[in-house]
């Protein structure tokens, strides 16, 4: 199967037009997208002892793995974006199910969305775990650097707010007193990240 | 010295183009030049590049919860752009959105979640009433020793006698001698005794039942071929006669055989052969009618075995009175005969239609009549007989 070619005879020009806004941060595209696949992933679940919710938490995972991917131009889709969601969504799905069960899991799949296998789904939901990961240690190492420090790097860099305003909010003398600050709290936020990531086996 | 801080003030500046040509050259070199140096570097970009991927998966997340919601709350809209997108072109299958009641989605929901549970609930209930039901019966029939039982036993034996006839035959052929045809075995017995002088007896017709040839053997192991002659199913009764052409008869019956009804209570006796050796019953007459009601039949409390049927059955004064049928399992030592006055009937019926050659003469009177019972016993004795049946295999 020759992926990594985006010119697919299997993309449908839809499919491309899609994919083309969606990189364009056009959020009607996004929208579309996301109403368009969602009873075909709701149905699957439901369908697999899932609840609601947890078809929505299933599909906003897979719907993000597939966006990130897209404004990273990093997507290589050799199916459409159907399949290739349906088999994202299997993956998560199956992966919750056998961590809540002490049986074996067996899904009903339909056989409408076709092979789902060798879609790539797999390397990119793994890709996609890690990264979890990576943002669950963020998260706890922001947690314990404490405030100021916290409020200051979120502002600055999750919030994007400029170091004027954040000089002004956190009511330093000047923008280079804030920087230093923020430098530091770099330092230390780098400390924290490093000593809880490595740990952890890849 | 500079301090790490220091240094992450430089990389920044450094990642965002801001640093002027000498300082970039210097640093460029220094990071091509000390590892350690770029590894600083390379942790730097690291950590702020996952700090703003971190901040913009928190906005995606939050843009798709929003869109969710949006969704969910315009749902007749979203189905209505759905509906039109085919028009525009759109090539996807859409599944229908299934409107369902709030109780029939919980009731899917339960079914679904816990849909091979209730399966294997189901199945174990199923298996367990079956275990059960077969585990009673099971303990039931362990519980009564059952006449079918005997006869198995008796089967076996029989089947030991075989073995060792193949057995001797394979011997024989391995010799080199030419082996004889293998003689048929016996595979059930009962009792019979005369009726006639003349080579007629009785027997219970279910003894015969099957039968492919007969053979009747006394108590002096002198043997005679018989046939059926006649079989009353319903009365359980048989004749037979003897066809070999050396026998001669069976010279005077010593018992005769009552026409009427016989009294409840009398004093009964019956001879058998349930084993090889002839077997003595008594006891007495407890119901003058048999199984289930059935007026055929007397109701007697003597001990009988499997073997026993087909025997007579005669009152004190050594009239017969009935022939030995069976028995109720699971009734103390109920046994049931059938009267006698029947057989006098079927004698009848026969002897009106009976061959010149072979006539039906009845005893009429008889001789056991006062003597005590081990000289009674003695007469009657050579006029009982093993009725061995033979089955094809």
């Amino acid at each position: 199967m020759s992926r990594g070619n985006p010119t697919s005879s299997s993309l449908t020009p839809t499919d491309d037009a899609l994919i083309a806004a969606i990189r364009s941060g056009d959020e009607r595209a996004l929208a579309h997208l996301y109403r368009l696949h969602w009873p075909m992933v709701s149905h699957f679940v439901l369908q697999n002892s899932g609840s609601e919710d947890d078809a929505q938490d299933v599909y906003q995972e897979g719907v993000m793995v597939f966006y990130e991917k897209v404004r990273d131009g990093s997507l290589e889709l050799s199916c459409q974006i159907k399949t290739y969601l349906y088999a994202v969504c299997r993956r998560l799905w199956l992966k919750r199910l056998t961590s809540k069960s002490r049986f074996g899991v067996r899904l009903l799949d339909d056989e409408e969305h076709g092979p789902y296998l060798n879609t790539g789904a797999e390397e990119d939901v793994l890709a996609a775990e890690e990264q979890d990961r990576r943002f669950a240690t963020m998260s706890e190492a922001l947690n314990h650097l404490g405030e100021p420090c916290r409020s200051l790097l979120e502002g600055f860099y999750l919030l994007d707010k400029s170091m004027q305003d954040l000089t002004s909010e956190f009511g330093y003398t000047n923008a280079d007193n804030a920087k230093n600050q923020k430098y530091k709290c770099l330092v230390r936020l780098k400390k924290l990240f490093f000593a809880h990531y490595k740990e952890e086996p890849i | 010295m500079m301090t790490e801080a220091d240094y992450y003030a430089l990389f920044e500046a450094y990642s965002h183009g801001e640093l002027a040509g000498p300082a970039r050259t210097s640093l460029e070199a220094r990071l091509s030049a000390d590892p350690d140096f770029a590894l600083r570097y390379a942790d730097f970009t690291e950590l702020t590049g996952t700090l703003r991927a971190y901040g913009r998966r928190q906005q995606t997340r939050q843009q798709l919860r929003g869109l969710h919601a949006a969704m969910l709350a315009a749902e007749a809209p979203a189905e209505a752009v759905v509906a039109e997108k085919p028009a525009t072109g759109l090539t996807h299958t859409v599944n229908p959105m299934l409107r369902i009641s709030r109780t029939e989605r919980k009731l899917r929901e339960f079914w679904s979640g816990h849909r091979a549970t209730v399966g294997v609930a189901a199945s174990v209930a199923v298996m367990a009433v079956f275990a059960t039901l077969l585990g009673l019966d099971i303990w039931r029939n362990s519980h009564l020793p059952t006449r079918s039982g005997y006869q198995a036993l008796r089967l076996e034996i029989n089947n030991l006698k075989h073995n060792q006839k193949v057995l001797d035959k394979t011997i024989k052929r391995i010799d080199g001698g030419v082996a004889p045809p293998l003689a048929p075995v016996s595979k059930f017995s009962g009792t019979g005794f005369a009726l006639t002088s003349e080579g007629y007896l009785v027997t219970s017709y279910h003894v015969i039942q099957g039968a492919d040839s007969l053979l009747i053997e006394g108590k002096n192991h002198q043997r005679y071929h018989a046939e059926p002659v006649y079989s009353d199913i319903k009365h359980d009764l048989a004749i037979l006669r003897i066809t070999d052409r050396k026998f001669t008869g069976f010279g005077r019956l010593p018992y005769a055989i009552k026409s009427g009804q016989a009294d409840l209570g009398e004093r009964v006796f019956t001879l058998g052969y349930p084993r090889e050796d002839v077997v003595y019953g008594e006891g007495s007459l407890s119901a003058r009618s048999g199984f289930e009601g059935d007026t055929a039949f007397y109701q007697v409390s003597i001990p009988v075995n499997p073997g026993n049927s087909g025997g007579p059955l005669l009152d004190e004064r050594g009239n017969l009175i009935g022939v030995v049928s069976g028995r109720q399992n699971d009734a103390q030592s109920a046994a049931f005969a059938t009267k006698s006055s029947y057989l006098v009937r079927l004698v009848d019926s026969l002897a009106a239609t009976a061959k010149a050659t072979a006539p039906y003469h009845l005893p009429r009177y008889g001789q056991l009549a006062g003597s005590g019972r081990p000289q009674q016993l003695k007469k009657l004795q050579d006029y009982v007989f093993v009725v061995k049946v033979y089955e094809k295999d």
